[in-house]
C-alpha cells in the first residue's frame, strides 16, 4: 500500500528501510547527526511539513513527523519546495546537486555533507523503495 | 571613466597614459575580450610568442576592485609561449583593484629590459627598477616581502614570477598576494622574457563608476543574494576541493594520469577533509564573500610547514593527489608551494608529472632517464626534486618543463599527452561530460574549464533565464548550443572579470556592467558582447594557425573507463563539433567564422584587414 508523502507514516517507512540495508549501513558508518527534512508548500499541499530523522553510524535511530520545530535542535536542516523533493526522491535529481545549486537548501556542517556522498545516494535508494504517494 | 591604459615599453624605458576607443569598450567590455581587441590590432604572428615586441598585457574589467560580487580578480593576456595561442590566466587577489585605484585599467608591456627589473607604479608615479637582487635568488614568496620593504609601501601588491618564469617555462605563471596565481598558458615565461621580475602597484584614487548609487545598490544586494547561496556555504567551509568525493563519485576527477576511474584514497584529500584537519583559516580576494582559499597549517611530520600557508585548491589535490595516486595531504600541501614558489602552473606540471610516473611504470623510461629517481605511483617524493628542475630546466627537467606533448613525443608516445591545443587538460574529465569535452575543444587557449566550466551545468548550475536548462551529460546531440550559450556567458564573466564560483544571474551582472559603465543593455546585448569576445580571441588563433583538425581529444580520453561514475563513456567528438560548428557560425574546414556571422557581431573589420 502507498504511504502518502510528506507524513508520519512515510518517515517511519523509509527508517525500517535504512535500517534493514547493508548498503546504508556500511556508506554511513561515519555519519553522525540528526535531519530536520523541511518540506515547503506546493501543489495539494498547502502547508509546511517537517519530518526529523536521527541517522547515526549507517543506522536510523528515530524517526517521526515534527509539529513543532522547537521540540528538537537537530545539526542539519535540509528545506526545499515538495516538488523539489519528488525530483530528489525518483532520481530526478541528484541530492549533492540539489544543494550545491540551491534547490534544497542546507543548514549545517557542509563539510561532513559532502563527506558522505555516498551515503545521500543510498538515502536516496531508500527513498525509492518506499510506495509513495506525492501531492498533486 | 574605464579605459585609461598604461603602456610601458622595457626596451626603452618609456611609459604613456592614453584612454582607450569607447567602441573598444563598449564592444568587448574589458578583460580578456579586451585584451584580444587590443593584441589583434599588434599582433605579428611571425614574432616567436617570446619576442620582445609581444606585449603583456595586465588588463582588469569595469567592475574590477568596486565590491561587486567578486570582482577582485583581473586577468594576464598575451600570446601563450605554451601553446603559440592565444594566452589568459586570471587571477583573484588584490593586484587588479590596486591597479584601478592607481588609474589603470590596462598595462601594457613590451620590449625587453636591458637587465633584471621590476616596474613600481604609485598612482601616476612609474618607474623602472632594477631586480638583480632577486633575479635568481628570491622565490615569489620571498619577492613580494622583499619589494613591498624595498618601495616603502607594506599596503603595495606585488606580481611576479618565480625561477620558473625567469628561465621561461613554458608552464610558468605569474603570483601575487602569497599563494594567488595565474596560472596556465604560460604568461610568467612571457614575463621572463621580458627580464620583468615584477609589478609593485600601489594606488590611492577612487575607482570610477558612471552611476555610483545605483551600482552601489545593487552590489550590496548581489552580495547579500550570494552569501545566502549553497555553493557559497560549500565553498567557504571546505575550499575549491570541497566537493572531491563528488567529483569522483561522478567520475569527473581524474586518476592515476587519466587512466583509473576510483581512488579510495580521494577522501583523504578532499577539501571536507583539509577542514576538518589542516584548515586554519580562509582566504577571500578582494571584497569577495565566498572566501574559498584556504589557510591551512601542518604542525608535525616530514611536510610540517612554517605556521600557517596556502591549502591547496581542487585542481592542486588532484595533480599531485588523484592523479599520484598520493592520498598525503601534507604532501600535496608541500608541493602546491612548492609550485608557487618556483612560479609554476600545477595543472600543467602535475600532468607532466603524472605522464612521467605512467610512461615508468610502462617501462618506457627508467632510472637512466629521471637520472635516478623510481616513480611509483603513491610516492611524492621525486616530484619535490623534479619540480625545481623543471624550474631550473636542468636534466630530465628541463624535458618535464616543456609539458606533455614534449614529453610524450620524446618517447614515441604522443597518444599519451593529454592536452588539446598544446594545455593540459584540467581536473575535469571528459569522459564524465560530454558539454565539458565540447568546451574543451574549442577553448581558445586549450583545455580550459575557465573559458566554459559546463561541467557545472551538467551537474545542475544551469542558466534557466539565459536558456541553458540541464542537459543530459552523457548525451551529444543537442548539446552544442547550450555549450556555445555557455561560452558566451562566461566570455562576459572573463570580460568583467569575474568569478565562476559567484552564482549570479545574468541579470544581476548586466544591471551591474550598465550601472558600472553608464550603459542601457539588456541581457542579449551582454551575451552578444560575450559572443564578440569569443570570436575574436578565435581570429587571433586563426591568425596564429590554429586548425579545426587540431580541436580533439587526446587519445588516452577516447578510451573508456570500465567503472566509476563515468559509466564507460566516450564522448563522440565529431559530433559534437559538427553541431558546434553551425551553431556557431564557422567554416568546418577553414575554422573562420563565416563573413555572415563576422557582420552580424561587428567583427566585419576583420575581413578588410590586410593581415589576413
Amino acid at each position: 500500500m502507498s504511504i502518502p508523502f510528506p507524513s508520519d507514516a512515510w518517515i517511519k517507512a523509509m527508517m525500517e528501510d535504512l535500517n534493514q540495508s547493508q548498503a546504508y549501513e556500511e556508506a554511513a558508518k561515519n555519519w553522525e547527526g540528526d535531519f530536520y527534512f523541511v518540506i515547503e508548500p506546493g501543489g495539494s499541499l498547502d502547508h509546511t511539513v517537517i519530518l526529523y530523522m536521527d541517522l547515526w553510524h549507517g543506522k536510523c535511530r528515530e524517526a517521526y513527523e515534527v509539529k513543532d520545530p522547537e521540540a528538537r535542535q537537530p545539526a542539519f536542516w535540509l528545506s526545499g519546495p515538495v516538488q523539489t523533493w519528488k525530483k530528489v526522491m525518483t532520481r530526478q535529481l541528484d541530492p549533492i546537486q540539489a544543494m550545491m545549486t540551491g534547490q534544497l537548501r542546507l543548514r549545517g556542517n557542509m563539510a561532513m555533507v559532502m563527506k558522505n556522498v555516498r551515503a545521500a545516494k543510498e538515502l536516496v535508494e531508500s527513498c525509492t523503495r518506499i510506495p509513495t504517494i506525492f501531492p498533486v | 571613466m574605464y579605459g585609461r591604459m598604461l603602456k610601458v615599453d622595457l626596451s626603452r624605458g618609456d611609459v604613456a597614459f592614453s584612454m582607450l576607443p569607447r567602441d573598444y569598450v563598449e564592444g568587448f567590455i574589458g578583460g580578456s575580450s579586451l585584451a584580444s581587441r587590443l593584441l589583434w590590432d599588434a599582433l605579428n604572428p611571425q614574432h616567436n610568442p617570446l619576442h620582445p615586441d609581444n606585449p603583456l598585457i595586465f588588463i582588469t574589467g569595469p567592475m574590477t576592485g568596486t565590491g561587486g560580487p567578486t570582482t577582485g580578480r583581473f586577468t594576464i593576456c598575451g600570446r601563450s609561449p605554451q601553446t603559440g595561442l592565444w594566452g589568459e590566466s586570471n587571477i583573484g587577489g588584490f593586484v587588479g583593484p590596486e591597479l584601478r585605484q592607481a588609474g589603470i585599467d590596462v598595462l601594457w608591456i613590451i620590449g625587453r629590459a636591458p637587465e633584471p627589473a621590476y616596474l613600481y607604479i604609485h598612482d601616476e608615479n612609474v618607474t623602472l627598477r632594477s631586480a638583480r637582487h632577486v633575479w635568481g635568488q628570491a622565490d615569489t614568496y620571498a619577492t613580494q616581502a622583499l619589494l613591498r620593504e624595498e618601495v616603502g609601501e607594506p599596503r603595495a601588491r606585488v606580481a611576479c614570477i618565480g625561477l620558473a618564469g625567469e628561465n621561461r617555462v613554458p608552464m610558468a605563471g605569474i603570483l601575487s598576494d602569497h599563494g594567488r596565481l595565474a596560472a596556465r598558458t604560460g604568461m610568467g615565461a612571457l614575463m621572463g622574457a621580458k627580464n620583468l621580475k615584477a609589478i609593485v602597484v600601489r594606488g590611492t584614487g577612487k575607482i570610477p563608476l558612471a552611476r555610483g548609487d545605483e551600482y552601489a545598490k545593487l552590489r550590496v544586494a548581489s552580495n547579500k543574494s550570494l552569501l545566502e547561496q549553497n555553493m557559497t556555504a560549500v565553498l567557504r567551509a571546505t575550499g575549491t576541493s570541497g566537493a572531491a568525493e563528488y567529483l569522483q563519485f561522478l567520475g569527473d576527477m581524474p586518476q592515476k594520469y587519466w587512466t583509473q576511474a576510483t581512488f579510495e584514497g580521494a577522501a583523504s584529500i578532499s577539501g571536507s577533509t583539509m577542514a576538518e584537519t589542516i584548515l586554519t583559516g580562509t582566504k577571500a580576494c578582494q571584497g569577495c564573500v565566498i572566501a574559498c582559499g584556504r589557510e591551512v597549517e601542518i604542525v608535525q611530520g616530514p611536510y610540517a610547514t612554517k605556521g600557517k600557508t596556502k591549502g591547496p585548491e581542487y585542481e592542486t589535490i588532484c595533480s599531485f593527489g588523484s592523479q599520484l595516486l598520493v592520498d598525503d595531504l601534507a604532501a600535496i600541501t608541500a608541493l602546491g608551494e612548492v609550485c608557487d614558489r618556483l612560479g609554476l602552473d600545477s595543472i600543467s606540471a602535475g600532468n607532466t608529472l603524472a605522464l612521467a610516473y605512467l610512461l615508468f611504470e610502462r617501462g618506457v623510461i627508467t632510472e637512466k632517464e629521471t637520472e635516478g629517481w623510481t616513480l611509483r605511483w603513491g610516492d611524492p617524493s621525486p616530484c619535490f626534486v623534479l619540480l625545481e628542475k623543471m624550474a631550473r630546466r636542468e636534466g630530465f627537467g628541463a624535458l618535464l618543463a616543456q609539458g606533455t606533448r614534449a614529453l610524450a613525443a620524446h618517447f614515441g608516445m604522443p597518444e599519451l599527452a593529454v592536452e588539446v591545443n598544446g594545455l593540459e587538460v584540467p581536473m575535469h574529465d571528459p569522459r564524465a561530460f560530454s558539454g565539458q569535452t565540447l568546451s574543451y575543444l574549442t577553448s581558445p587557449r586549450g583545455a580550459c574549464h575557465n573559458q566554459s566550466d559546463f561541467f557545472q551545468v551538467e551537474m545542475g548550475g544551469t542558466l534557466e533565464e539565459i536558456g541553458i536548462s540541464l542537459p543530459e551529460r552523457f548525451r551529444d546531440e543537442g548539446k552544442a548550443g547550450l555549450v556555445a550559450r555557455h561560452q558566451h556567458w562566461r566570455t562576459v564573466c572573463n570580460s568583467l572579470v569575474t568569478c565562476y564560483f559567484a552564482v549570479v544571474s545574468p541579470m544581476t551582472i548586466c544591471e551591474l556592467l550598465n550601472a558600472a559603465l553608464g550603459l542601457d543593455w539588456d541581457v542579449e546585448t551582454m551575451l552578444r558582447a560575450g559572443e564578440r569576445g569569443w570570436n575574436m580571441k578565435r581570429l587571433i588563433n586563426l591568425r596564429l594557425g590554429l586548425r579545426p583538425e587540431y580541436e580533439k581529444l587526446p587519445r588516452l580520453l577516447l578510451q573508456p573507463l570500465p567503472e566509476g561514475g563515468q559509466q564507460g563513456y566516450v564522448p563522440d567528438v565529431e559530433k559534437l563539433l559538427s553541431e558546434y560548428y553551425v551553431v556557431s557560425g564557422w567554416d568546418r574546414t577553414t575554422g573562420w567564422p563565416t563573413p555572415e556571422k563576422l557582420r552580424s557581431l561587428g567583427l566585419d573589420f576583420v575581413l578588410r584587414a590586410d593581415v589576413l
